[in-house]
């Protein structure tokens, strides 16, 4: 602060000396312009880290495609993963330059970035228009439910045939209006070592483990037994989290605005009581390096939960070519079936390259080769049931990392079970905060009542308008 | 009247030399901090993409800020109280190793070798980033860092100590890094007010045989009080306003417990997600107060001595 204050009399003082003579007075401008932009580097380093935002725009290819503003395509993200995608498998048409937009999702800042650019998308110049964005399950509501996104059906996006059912319901608004599209499935599974669950359990194969795991009894009986022979259940406080507040049978807060527990939160924070107190598993969060360790050779726990997106996300000390065990990994149903995250294209009203956009979307859902590409070579489930049924069939597909088993059969299945429903459009910040707010309790630092009185401060920062008890 | 007409009034230049200064301060500080004020009486905040208000609302928002939680305790006084500490811990020692440090540099008894060198060093933590700063200490720090490591493979520690997490590692280390950061700063500071004072005071006192404890507690200290009070009411104010250590290194969270969250981090997570300005604009209303009140007292007191001193010299010198 001192130093903003500091270079903000710097810049006063090259101003007044401006003043003083007229022929002076360009290069002191100059000098002040420059003092100016250092102020400014210094308040954005004021700013929270999360806040830093990447952006990565591609060369222009070619003088004419760079000088036509409209043929820029601005695609807002918070990682790396779509563009990944995007690059491999989708041409750009000619003409066209592609600019990503990425911001971190911790702390709610990519929605933060995200409001900013479509609550200007009116008055902005047309390079800086929204072309297309992603938004995760947690949050897909508050852009749907609002005129910022726009009917994908009317651009050209047409067929859903193949798409799975929730898919599409997630990205309608209430009026039954699509307004993007996924390009995957996200059924969740549990994935286990192999090594550990046959020391556990006697067996490693899928069908047997999924028989020895299918309740949460039954879970919590293993968990017990694993501890016994040394290994920790799951490496997080939070593993479980998804799998119990996919089931939930209220969405977080009611029609009056009230901040209302699930059961199955309620069952989730037992559930994670048990597993502290017996040390079955570790108080870091779902994202802490320190549950990330626990994917190498040498780490001591038995159970993961995640989607297909996953393996290649999360699981890379897993599939460390040194410290890893690829192959040691199997998938299973697990005690509840439930989604995690999905990462759905969204079409903002006032995009000027519409027909690109839905040519994106159509090819990430119904063209053939790119969801079999997303398949084979990302590990991904893709959004195509055709796709998916065609690798859930072939008897020689298997995945290396998963020491040959199919995952996407076993996908196929567990997309089945898929409802998405009682989301509201708090859901990301609520989960996080909960989480992180419980941790403390968890950890040892405060008492429960402490840490639930700290995650409704938190909710009452973030959301002024939900009541909390 | 006639000597008026034909003599040419400098103060106008005065006027206008001062001139860009107020007008830069009127648009760029006290605009804002009268529209603060202002906003701090509605109601004004974004649902999702829903802008609710602004309706004027009164001081519901400063009611709200001092209306006790369900364990009783009340939000703001707690964060003030953070902030106060954390400012504490870390600016007592800022100013006491500057103090001694502009002494040792200033001194031509000592004569230190290699000034240049030693002032660039102790400068040098202020250019860091301050996020970065608090970055490096996080990943040091963290239970998988080095430090953990080392203590634990040395035999130190059983287990790795989640100091990120436990209150008062939590609180040094913030303290630790606004210290590193500001040292160097107050040190030149210093430096440039000791150099202001007369050397012959110090050769007549030392001709008289003081010692140099009493040389710096007769001499250095009060000559060098107006710098002093400077720079403690700019670490006071900057104090205050601590931000961007604790964020980053608590990831927003200001953990354990709350006990390291400043009221700055306190405003910013009103404006984060929901943009409420409202009850942003409360809380800078009462930051301002606070850092009002709190310099006028420094000031009122340190220089109230410094001015009977003064006063003192001048009625011997008659």
């Amino acid at each position: 602060m001192k130093k903003v204050i500091a270079l903000a009399l710097t810049a006063v003082m090259t101003l007044s000396l401006a003043a003083c003579g007229g022929g002076a007075a360009s290069s002191a401008a100059e000098t002040a312009e420059s003092a100016a932009e250092e102020v400014k580097v210094e308040e954005a380093a004021e700013e929270p880290a999360e806040e830093t935002t990447e952006e990565v725009a591609e060369a222009p290819a070619e003088e004419p495609a760079a000088s036509d503003d409209s043929k820029i395509i601005n695609i807002y993200a918070w990682n790396e993963e779509f563009k990944g995608f995007f690059e491999k498998y989708y041409t750009v048409p000619e003409g066209y330059t592609v600019n990503w937009v990425i911001t971190p999702s911790d702390n709610g800042a990519y929605q933060q970035k995200l409001d900013e650019a479509l609550l200007n998308q009116e008055s902005a110049a047309a390079k800086d228009k929204v072309d297309m964005f992603l938004a995760e399950a947690d949050y897909i509501l508050k852009y749907t439910n609002s005129d910022f996104t726009q009917d994908v059906e009317a651009m050209g996006v047409t067929d859903f045939s193949n798409a799975y059912e929730y898919t599409v319901q997630a990205a309608s608004d209430a009026n039954g209006v699509v307004k993007g599209v996924s390009f995957q499935c996200c059924p969740s599974a549990l994935i286990y070592r192999r090594s550990i669950a046959k020391d556990v359990l006697g067996t490693d194969d899928p069908a047997e483990v999924q028989e020895l795991l299918s309740d949460w009894s039954k879970f919590e009986a293993v968990a017990d037994t694993a501890k016994e022979k040394g290994y920790y259940m799951t490496a997080s406080f939070a593993e479980t989290y998804r799998v119990f507040s996919n089931n939930a049978t209220s969405p977080w807060v009611d029609a009056d605005g009230n901040l209302q527990f699930d059961p199955q939160i309620e069952a989730w924070i037992a559930q994670t009581e048990k597993f502290i107190e017996k040390d079955e598993t570790l108080t870091a969060g779902i994202w802490d390096e320190e549950k990330n360790v626990q994917m190498f050779a040498d780490g001591k726990t038995m159970c993961f939960f995640g989607p297909a997106w996953y393996f290649n996300f999360c699981m890379g000390n897993a599939q460390d070519p040194e410290k890893g065990c690829m192959g040691d990994w199997a998938i299973c149903q697990g005690p509840q079936a439930h989604f995690w995250g999905g990462t759905w294209l969204l079409a903002p009203t006032g995009t000027d390259n519409a027909d690109v956009v839905a040519d994106i979307m159509n090819t990430f859902i119904n063209d053939e080769e790119v969801c079999s590409n997303l398949v084979q070579n990302e590990a991904q489930f893709s959004n195509n049931q055709a796709v998916n049924a065609k690798f859930a069939e072939d008897p020689d597909y298997g995945s290396e990392f998963l020491g040959g088993q199919n995952d996407t059969a076993v996908f196929v299945e567990l997309a089945k079970n898929i409802r998405f429903e009682n989301q509201t459009i708090y859901d990301q910040l609520l989960n996080e905060g909960l989480q992180s707010n419980l941790q403390e309790y968890f950890k040892g630092n405060v008492d429960k009542e402490t840490a639930l009185n700290n995650f409704y401060s938190y909710v009452n920062e973030t959301y002024p308008a939900i009541v909390t008890p | 009247m006639d000597r008026k007409k034909s003599g040419i009034s400098y103060a106008k230049w005065g006027y206008i030399f001062v001139a860009p200064f107020f007008i830069a301060y009127i648009i760029f500080t006290l605009t804002p901090q009268l529209m603060t004020f202002y906003n701090s009486l509605f109601m004004n905040y974004r649902d999702g993409l829903m802008q609710v208000g602004p309706k004027f609302v009164g001081l519901k928002n400063f009611i709200s800020l001092f209306t006790p939680d369900k364990s009783g305790s009340i939000g703001m006084l707690k964060y003030f109280g953070n902030t106060m500490i954390l400012w504490v811990m870390g600016a007592v020692p800022q100013v006491a190793v500057a103090l001694l440090l502009a002494v040792f540099f200033t001194s031509t008894r000592l004569n230190i070798k290699g000034q240049q060198f030693f002032k660039t060093v102790i400068y040098m933590p202020n250019l860091i980033m301050a996020a970065a700063f608090s970055m490096l200490f996080f990943t040091l720090f963290s239970p998988v860092g080095p430090i953990n490591k080392i203590l634990v493979s040395s035999g130190m520690a059983k287990a790795s100590i989640d100091f990120l997490n436990l209150k008062v590692p939590v609180r040094v280390l913030i303290s630790l890094m606004n210290f590193l950061m500001w040292f160097g700063n107050t040190t030149i500071l210093l430096m440039a007010g000791i150099m202001g004072i007369d050397q012959g005071l110090f050769e007549a006192a030392y001709i008289d045989g003081a010692s140099s404890l009493q040389v710096f507690k007769n001499v250095t200290l009060p000559l060098l009080k107006p710098i002093l009070v400077y720079v403690i009411i700019t670490a006071m104010i900057g104090g205050i306003q601590m931000f961007d250590v604790p964020q980053v290194l608590t990831n927003a969270k200001g953990t354990p417990d709350r006990a390291s969250m400043t009221m700055v981090m306190y405003l910013n997570n009103y404006l984060q997600t929901s943009k409420n300005y409202g009850m942003a604009g409360a809380i800078s209303v009462i930051l301002f107060i606070i850092s009002a009140a709190l310099s006028l007292i420094v000031y009122r007191s340190m220089s109230a001595t410094y001015r009977q001193n003064r006063g003192r010299h001048r009625d011997r010198d008659k």
